[in-house]
């Protein structure tokens, strides 16, 4: 009898134990994306790339014994719910970090919150070059992205430099992005002393383009810059096929939206843009990255590849200032963040101190290269960007 | 800088884009007409229409094998019934009761909400993206004198005039149309003189919606679709009608038309940022001015 009795305690002792072990607290991290609406396609790809990273890691343990617990909220791409979300987020969940955004006017709106309450965000997709300067001192922001002035530095450069085009037209939305892109693509021009000579702008949802590409007709535009979304990127195609005027469009990161290549069809082939990871099995690592994706969530085309890598890739990055700063607090992460010692294979590029105190971008200009629409999927522009050595290109510091 | 050319080209996308806001309006007006309510989801009802019409019409060209045209020529009498029994879910679920309590602005928050209810569907059946729409006709512009206009923006605007012809045609020839035309007259002596008002007025949602459904696919392979398709267009339309006047069915397509033109040319000639502006200019100087529309009859109520 008292034996069995000992023996009853033993294991509801071994029970109680391994199952705290098994019941640990989870770390909870915010995600906070578009999953509805024209942005869709991207916050949905940032989301599973996210979603795959969590789940790799917690299967080898989790970070500090505890698993990661993704609390996800769609934000709309819409300035109000992201503040919305955010405040959920902060106050309610109580979440450790949260990553997102892919909407620079969400995120404009949104991290302010974040920045009081002292708790990093990792944006992974938002280009929009305030969005790391909205802080000054004691900036909580961090990014993964290539920001639009690198991008607006790299499309100037390719129309005017590589192409010889003198006439520029913008055409750009009337949303946060659109709007600060342009204003960066001007300077960019600037610098190399060319004056757009159109700036037309239209709405998220409009679909006849014949007006503002007839204003760049008049002006005898050679090329077409953009900084838009999807299916208004696709429509601009679409415009130019329907009145028989094809120029080559050189645009922001979007080009590479799977709404613009399905809606624009062939009317789409040609354009290019920068992309900080092209769909390729270029390395192991995103061989693996590639395949694991496809299986998990049966695809064979990434919607947005970008996203996808880029959350990904910041995933890793922040269970890694996690595991160095030995806790939770928001202060700690963010000087792990900003002085990381391990070096972090991503799928974008190998991270060794991505972040300091006063630089909170991990990309710099020669990580991007250009891609290229061809036969409904992106290819590098110029393959040997991506052979041998130059496959991963880090930061230059 | 003043070409000829350019302002008819901008002209003609400007009527075949007005086109389709007019045949929406008119759907707009046809339930107004009647029951002095309208459908605020009829955005959604252009959505379904051509989300359904997308899905039969990839359906028939998959298994039967059909080309593009002769699939799209066979799917439009299933859009046809698909739109009308959509009109009359509309009507039972979400007008009928606010009309029985006499309520003043049930109908409103109603038809919203249906409207809502359908978009979420729609997002949840056929995703969120937006997807091109396969076109029955060549997708290459075809030149009339350097204007370039697509085949199908042809067929926007005969279809739109052929469908509010059929309407007018069916008001004026057939019983059921001369009850609703009743009906609209007045509704009191048409239900003393024994039309039965509660269908005539489930048949004008019917009707409605048949319309904003056919408009659906119309539009489809040049705007692409989606489940977010009908929200802008449905605002706009709205403009149309009040801008038209709620009891001209003429009244919608001339403002429809007018709209369509004014927006092209301002976005052209002062700057596309200032696009919409036109629109909304010309419905609250209408409303200052002439509150029934340009076309419309003010009602005059004998006290």
């Amino acid at each position: 009898m008292r034996f069995a009795r000992r023996t009853m305690m033993a294991l509801v002792a071994t029970t109680a134990l391994t199952s705290a072990a098994f019941a640990a607290d989870p770390i909870k991290i915010g995600l906070s994306g578009p999953f509805t609406g024209g942005s869709a396609s991207m916050g949905v790809s940032m989301r599973d790339g996210v979603r795959l990273a969590v789940d790799e890691i917690n299967k080898a343990g989790g970070v500090l014994g505890r698993p990661l617990l993704l609390v996800e909220r769609d934000d709309e791409a819409k300035n109000d719910v992201g503040v919305q979300v955010a405040q959920e987020l902060i106050n309610k969940e109580q979440v450790v970090a949260t990553m997102g955004y892919i909407n620079t006017g969400v995120a404009l709106a949104s991290q302010r919150f974040y920045q009081e309450a002292e708790i990093p965000v990792i944006n992974n997709v938002a280009t929009g070059t305030a969005i790391t300067k909205q802080f000054p001192e004691n900036n909580y922001i961090f990014r993964m992205s290539a920001n639009d002035v690198i991008q607006s530095g790299m499309i100037a450069e390719e129309a005017v430099k590589k192409r010889g085009f003198k006439a520029p037209a913008i055409l750009a939305d009337s949303t946060n992005y659109g709007q600060l892109g342009q204003k960066d693509l001007e300077a960019a021009l600037a610098a190399m002393g060319i004056k757009p000579v159109a700036e037309e702008k239209f709405n998220i949802g409009d679909t006849d383009m014949t007006s503002q590409l007839l204003r760049a007709k008049a002006a005898n535009a050679d090329v077409i810059l953009t900084y838009a979304i999807g299916p208004e990127l696709a429509q601009i195609a679409n415009g130019m096929g329907k009145l028989g005027w094809h120029l080559p469009m050189i645009g922001s990161w979007t080009l590479s939206m799977s709404t613009f290549i399905d809606n624009a069809g062939a009317n789409g082939e040609g354009a290019v843009m920068p992309q900080t990871f092209i769909q390729s099995p270029t390395t192991p690592k995103r061989k693996a990255f590639i395949d694991a994706y496809q299986a998990a969530y049966k695809v064979d085309r990434i919607p947005s590849p970008i996203s996808a890598a880029q959350g990904y890739d910041g995933t890793l990055l922040l269970a890694a200032a996690i595991k160095q700063a030995g806790s939770t607090d928001g202060a700690k992460i963010k000087a792990a963040l900003e002085n990381l010692n391990t070096k972090v294979e991503g799928v974008v590029t190998i991270y060794d101190h991505p972040f300091t105190a006063t630089d909170h971008e991990s990309i710099t200009a020669n990580i991007p290269v250009f891609g290229m629409v061809k036969n409904g999927r992106v290819v590098a522009e110029n393959p040997a960007d991506l052979e041998g050595a130059n496959a991963v290109r880090v930061k230059a510091h | 800088m003043f070409d000829v050319q350019t302002l008819i080209q901008l002209v003609v996308s400007g009527i075949s884009v007005g086109m389709i806001y007019g045949v929406v309006a008119f759907g707009y007006q046809l339930t107004f007409a009647t029951s002095s309510t309208l459908n605020f989801g009829q955005g959604e009802a252009l959505m379904l229409g051509s989300l359904a019409g997308y899905t039969i019409m990839t359906q028939l060209a998959a298994h039967l094998g059909l080309p593009m045209p002769l699939a799209y020529a066979l799917m439009l009498p299933f859009v046809l019934i698909f739109g009308m029994l959509q009109g009359a879910i509309v009507e039972r679920l979400g007008v009928r009761q606010a009309i029985k309590t006499k309520s003043e602005a049930g109908w409103i928050m109603a038809t919203i909400a249906l409207g809502i209810i359908f978009k979420n569907l729609a997002e949840n059946i056929w995703g969120r993206d937006t997807f091109p729409f396969p076109s029955p006709l060549p997708e290459e512009a075809i030149q009339v004198m350097g204007i370039r206009i697509l085949p199908m923006e042809v067929l926007i605007v005969c279809g739109a005039i052929a469908l509010m012809a059929a309407v007018e045609l069916f008001n004026r020839r057939s019983i059921y149309g001369k009850a609703v035309v009743a009906t609209s007259a007045d509704i009191g002596a048409a239900g003393l003189m024994g039309v039965n008002t509660a269908q005539v007025i489930t048949l004008s949602y019917a009707l409605s919606s048949l319309t904003a459904a056919f408009a659906g696919v119309l539009v489809g392979p040049v705007t692409l679709t989606g489940a977010s398709l009908g929200s802008a267009l449905g605002l706009k339309a709205f403009a149309v009608a009040i801008i038209g006047g709620l009891n001209s069915g003429m009244g919608v397509v001339v403002g429809g038309v007018l709209l369509g033109i004014t927006d092209r040319l301002t976005g052209y000639y002062i700057s596309s940022g200032y696009q919409d502006v036109p629109g909304l200019v010309m419905l609250l100087l209408v409303l200052s001015f002439k509150p029934s529309g340009l076309f419309g009859k003010a009602k005059i109520k004998k006290v």
